[in-house]
């Protein structure tokens, strides 16, 4: 027992390692010098692996999901997509975490919270190619951004939203509150109301991505407000849910909805005259655009250097910003065709 | 009608019954004894298809048949009312009777008229009447209970109606009831198997009475057969009716002035060191409600008590057990025992104050008590819920003695509980008596007041009518105070 | 009979299956699986939910629940997080902070349970909406950038595994002795058996139903505060899902919603199995539309085999 005490000490001493400190720069784990890890030939067997959280989500399963299983079939390498079925962030991270030990060919992470800033630093230093998409994760490391600019789809709203109730009125909006890529929408949205001081901002309300949820705070918004102008809707849910109170309240048309997406039952509701505008993101960019520089990164297909991953250059672009849909009755036909 | 050939059954290895041959006649009463685990609860549940026997067949009206399941019994006119009580308390009476068969009208919809009508024709010929059909059965009595047990089985027209202990938890007038309707029946041709414990009861009502040792048959006799022949048979010893001397001392133990409460009023008495006071007195008669009151469970509104000479005045039960007062209660299922933890468990659940629970320790103490006290388990391991009823109220003894208090106040101690282990628990009683404790005893049973008592108290409507010295106590006098006549 | 008795044990039984499935497990993934690198990440992923699952096995063996308890999760992140990051408070006191808030918790669930006598069922879900509002109000759209010592507690390795492996090992073995070998804490099998036999043997039932809930929420504070400081961020969404869980975790290491039974290494061994599902289903790229339908299969599949299991034993 006394010879055991000190080894243990020491082990304990020895055996415990800190965290890095913000500043420390993470020494590489791969070999030295190559700082992420690249292939010469392209294998049918290499796999990119997509991690989301809520994978069931029709909207991600209808873009983000499909436009890169296609990539996948096209390209002839694997693709695998991961990720819990609820919306839950810490369950996202550890799938990250238990994803990183087998050393995928690519990773493409959705942003979902700023909190998996850690996990994606950890994949990075593992050397894997990671890409993260729909909304930034600051501090991750990651090594591409791609998305839509969320502080602008918020502005896009509050113009038209200030147009077509004649810049006056009561207006209120709904979304998931605390995400941040909302919280930039929000805030997009109130900073044009600003410029209006005939338009009274009543708050923002959180329907937690849920379609009942929203019709709920709807009704309770018309109750409360009956000369509401108009309602603005920050997630896939929001306007279907608005939409359906304000049918009900009979006031369809009159109370002017502008919300996000263009989901089937988005561009229905356009043309019925319920929702006047849509600012929808281009979805499929994210993961087509991201999959197709996870595998030039690997592939070094436009090299910068003769060895980038030495060099320590990402041979791919740092951000991508999509850009946006813009969807009202004038043209919702050409969407409705398309689906 | 029904004859039984050498049925056998072991539970994990435990023999239940061996060979019973058995021939229950049309028509008749046949009583069925045996202590607490002679296997008569097990053989209703063979004849009845609950469990299946290992050997041995059932022969209805000299054909064999196979009883799989209740729903079997049922179609050939076995029903059976059971000890364990089959109601659910949230439903009405007779939703409770008519749980699969309920009359249904053109549209195959419950008919719910119907089902009334049928109802409280059942109950008026269980002389209830005042019953109705909508009533929610967890808000009656026990003894209401029992009886829509008797109706949920005659509804469906038994030919052999099958009785385990009607008459546990309904008093004696109730009883009277059970034994008429038990009368009608046979004139009409049912026959009926009948599972008590009163003697006195089957003295009454039984045409034969058979009996059962240790899953052995023991033979069948004539109803008109003297009680002590029977019992002889069933424990193989005789009833010991010998005169207990009184230990009573004259130090006072507990002295009671005028408390109230809810279920009692104005009540002062005292007991003496060495002494078992009675407590007689009806159903409702608030005797449990005061006993928990003076165990700290509920609250007593106005008076005081004195344990010994000192100023007592408990909040909750650990008050009252740390003054050395213990309580058995009357429902030693829902109150007293922890039925799927052990023997030794159980026996310990009153001493957990405070340290380390030390199990050698606890096993070591239970399996003296379990000694003591003449527990009959192979091990302090076993689960209480295997044990019979009269080795499970030793356990809830066992649990007190184990605290060695002062004052015992036991509430029904022999409820449901077979002849030798009733005698056991008397010599336990009389024991702490010698060691000059007190033991507060309520009953409903008037021989064992009477037996065991240096005074009986009798309590009628919530007050304490009169005291008496076990000297001038008699059976009579006291029936005329509980009924509130004197 | 020893061994029948120990097969009748649900720790052992699921001891066997948890072995059987790494073996298996271990054949099909040869390269992925049996690896040290997996094995720590499982000891990570599953060392949040076993500390919380510790204090809903003691609860569940006193016959109640908390639901409450994963937003607790995200409330005891939440306000340390916003101590620090907006106050500039030492991070010691802002874990106390957060650990007092969270003992507060479940001290007003056990006393509005235990004395008002609110269904525990109502009471822990309101409470679960409450606090998750708190949570929600506290870390917004999310905090980060903690100071250096807080992120210390969560991801500093001892022997290859990160520091919440060891604080979970050390909670189960603390836990485990102290409910195996306390009077204190065996009172709750009384509880969970009988209640109102337990209050007549002079139990405080009450005030152990209290203490109870205070145990689990405070498990709870210190399981959110390890989640924050090793992610480096208070999600207000973390511990969303959570109670059901660990509710069925602990179910499937040996408690019963009736209460009276249960062991603490029961609870880590259903937190175990669970996690290890989870690896599976990611190691095999199984897609999120097939993940619930396996995980309820496993779990009917592993709960009927141990019930066939003892109905066998009973024979």
């Amino acid at each position: 027992m006394k010879k055991i005490l000190p080894l243990l000490v020491y082990l304990v001493i020895n055996g415990c390692q800190t965290p890095p400190r913000p500043n420390e720069k993470t020494k590489a784990s791969l070999n030295e010098t190559e700082k992420f890890i690249t292939s010469d030939e392209a294998s049918p067997n290499e796999e990119y692996v997509m991690i989301t959280t809520a994978v069931n989500l029709p909207l991600y399963v209808n873009h983000d999901e499909k436009a890169f299983k296609e990539w996948g079939e096209k390209k002839g390498v694997r693709t695998s997509i991961l990720g819990p079925s609820e919306w839950d962030v810490p369950a996202q991270a550890s799938t990250i975490e238990q994803v990183i030990p087998g050393k995928p060919a690519g990773l493409l992470i959705n942003g979902t919270d700023p909190g998996i800033a850690q996990v994606i630093r950890k994949a990075v230093d593992a050397g894997i190619p990671t890409i993260v998409y729909d909304s930034e994760i600051p501090n991750s490391g990651r090594h591409c951004f791609i998305g839509s600019d969320w502080y602008e789809m918020g502005k896009l709203q509050g113009d038209r939203m200030a147009k077509i109730i004649n810049e006056h009125g009561k207006v209120a909006c709904l979304g998931i509150l605390g995400m941040e890529n909302m919280e930039a929408g929000f805030k997009g949205f109130q900073d044009v109301l600003k410029r209006f001081p005939k338009i009274e901002f009543l708050g923002k309300y959180d329907d937690k991505a849920n379609v009942e949820t929203a019709a709920h705070i709807t009704a309770d918004l018309l109750a409360a407000n009956p000369d509401l102008a108009g309602i603005a809707g920050f997630d896939s849910n929001s306007g279907p849910g608005i939409a359906i109170s304000v049918k009900e309240s009979g006031k369809a048309g009159k109370i002017k909805i502008t919300t996000v997406d263009a989901e089937p039952e988005h561009l229905a509701l356009v043309k019925e005259g319920v929702i006047d505008y849509l600012v929808g993101q281009k979805r499929e960019l994210f993961t087509w655009l991201g999959a197709q520089f996870l595998y030039d990164m690997r592939h070094k297909t436009l090299p910068l250097s003769a060895n980038d991953a030495k060099a320590g250059v990402i041979p791919i672009p740092n951000t991508v910003i999509t850009g946006t849909i813009e969807i009202d009755k004038s043209n919702v036909d050409e969407f409705i065709r398309k689906k | 009608m029904l004859r039984l050939q050498n049925i056998s059954k072991s539970f994990s290895g435990v023999k239940a019954l061996q060979n019973v041959s058995l021939l229950f006649k049309s028509g008749e009463v046949h009583a069925l004894c045996g202590e607490n685990g002679a296997g008569k609860t097990t053989l209703m549940n063979i004849i009845s298809g609950n469990i299946a026997a290992d050997q041995g067949q059932l022969f209805w009206n000299e054909k064999e048949v196979k009883i799989g399941s209740v729903l079997e019994s049922q179609s050939i006119g076995i029903s059976i009312v059971h000890q364990e009580k089959s109601l659910v308390d949230s439903l009405s009476i007779s939703e409770n009777i008519y749980p699969v068969n309920q009359p249904i009208n053109r549209a195959g919809l419950i008919d719910h008229y119907a089902l009334s009508c049928k109802t409280k024709k059942l109950l008026a010929e269980l002389q209830v009447g005042n019953l109705s059909p909508s009533m929610i059965v967890g808000r009656l009595s026990s003894p209401q209970k029992s009886m829509v047990e008797i109706a949920k089985a005659l509804a469906k027209n038994p030919k052999l109606l099958i009785l385990d202990e009607p008459t546990a938890s309904i008093t004696h007038s109730e009883a009277e009831v059970v034994f008429t309707i038990i009368r009608k029946l046979k004139e009409k041709g049912v026959s009926i198997i009948y599972i008590s414990h009163r003697m006195s009861e089957i003295q009454q009502i039984a045409d034969t009475v058979s009996v059962l040792k240790d899953g052995k048959y023991q033979g069948t006799v004539a109803g008109k057969t003297p009680v002590s022949d029977i019992v002889r048979m069933m424990v193989g010893r005789e009833l010991l009716s010998a005169v207990y001397h009184s230990d009573a001392g004259k130090p006072i133990r507990l002295k009671i002035e005028n408390i109230s409460g809810k279920g009692f009023n104005d009540i002062s008495f005292s007991l003496y060191k060495g002494e078992i006071l009675g407590f007689a007195g009806l159903l409702g008669s608030g005797r449990t409600e005061m006993a928990r009151a003076i165990f700290g469970d509920t609250k007593i509104n106005n008076g005081t008590m004195f344990l010994n000479g000192k100023k007592y005045n408990p909040h909750h039960p650990f008050n009252a057990i740390d003054a050395g007062i213990a309580y058995l209660p009357d429902d030693r299922k829902t109150e007293g025992l922890f039925l799927e933890k052990s023997v030794a468990e159980n026996i310990i659940s009153t001493g957990l104050k405070h340290g380390f629970y030390k199990e050698k320790q606890i096993f070591n103490k239970a399996e003296n008590l379990k000694e003591q006290l003449r527990i009959r388990t192979p091990t302090v391991k076993q689960l209480v819920r295997k044990l019979s009823g009269g080795n499970q109220q030793k356990v809830v003894l066992a649990k007190w003695m184990a605290l060695k208090p002062e004052l015992l106040i036991v509430n029904e101690p022999t409820l449901g509980v077979d002849v030798g282990a009733k005698i056991e628990i008397y010599k336990i009683l009389k024991n702490l008596t010698a060691q000059m404790k007190s033991v507060l005893l309520i009953s409903s049973e008037l021989t064992e007041l009477l037996l065991l008592s240096d005074r009986i108290a009798v309590m009628y409507n919530g007050r304490l009518k009169m005291i008496l010295d076990k000297s001038e106590a008699t059976e009579e006098k006291i029936a005329a105070f509980a009924l509130g006549i004197n | 009979m020893e061994i029948k008795e120990r097969l009748r044990d649900r720790i052992f039984s699921l001891g066997a299956s948890i072995i059987l499935l790494c073996i298996i497990m271990a054949l099909v993934y040869p390269n992925k699986f049996p690896t040290l690198e997996n094995f720590s990440q499982i000891m990570l992923n599953l060392s949040i939910d076993t500390i919380v699952a510790v204090g809903m096995m003691i609860l569940m063996i006193g016959g109640m629940f908390d639901l409450s308890v994963g937003s607790i999760v995200a409330f005891a992140g939440g306000m340390a997080g916003y101590l620090m990051y907006y106050y500039d408070v030492n991070f010691i006191i802002a874990i106390i902070a957060a650990l007092t808030g969270s003992t507060m918790i479940g001290f007003i669930n056990g006393w509005l349970i235990a004395k008002i006598g609110i269904n525990p069922m109502i009471q822990t879900l309101a409470m679960m909406g409450i606090v998750r509002g708190f949570a929600l109000m506290l870390s917004g759209a999310g905090i980060q950038n903690f100071p250096y010592d807080f992120i210390y507690i969560g991801q500093s390795k001892l022997a290859g595994l990160q520091a919440p492996v060891w604080y979970m090992l050390a909670i189960v073995f603390v836990f485990g002795f102290l409910v195996n070998n306390t009077v204190f804490f065996r009172r709750y099998y009384f509880i969970g058996g009988n209640e109102k036999a337990a209050r007549l043997s002079g139990i405080n039932v009450k005030k152990m139903k209290i203490w109870g809930f205070v145990i689990s929420a405070l498990l709870a504070g210190i399981a959110g505060l390890l989640l924050s400081s090793r992610l480096g961020a208070a999600l207000s969404t973390s511990g969303q899902g959570l109670e059901l869980r660990v509710i069925t975790a602990v179910i499937l290491g040996g408690a019963s919603l009736a209460g009276g039974v249960g062991k603490i290494w029961g609870a880590f061994l259903g937190v175990l199995f669970m996690a290890l599902i989870n690896n599976l289903l990611i190691i095999s790229r199984v897609s999120g539309y097939w993940q619930e339908v396996i995980l309820g299969a496993i779990l009917i599949i592993a709960v009927g085999i141990d019930q066939l299991l003892l109905k066998r034993l009973d024979k």
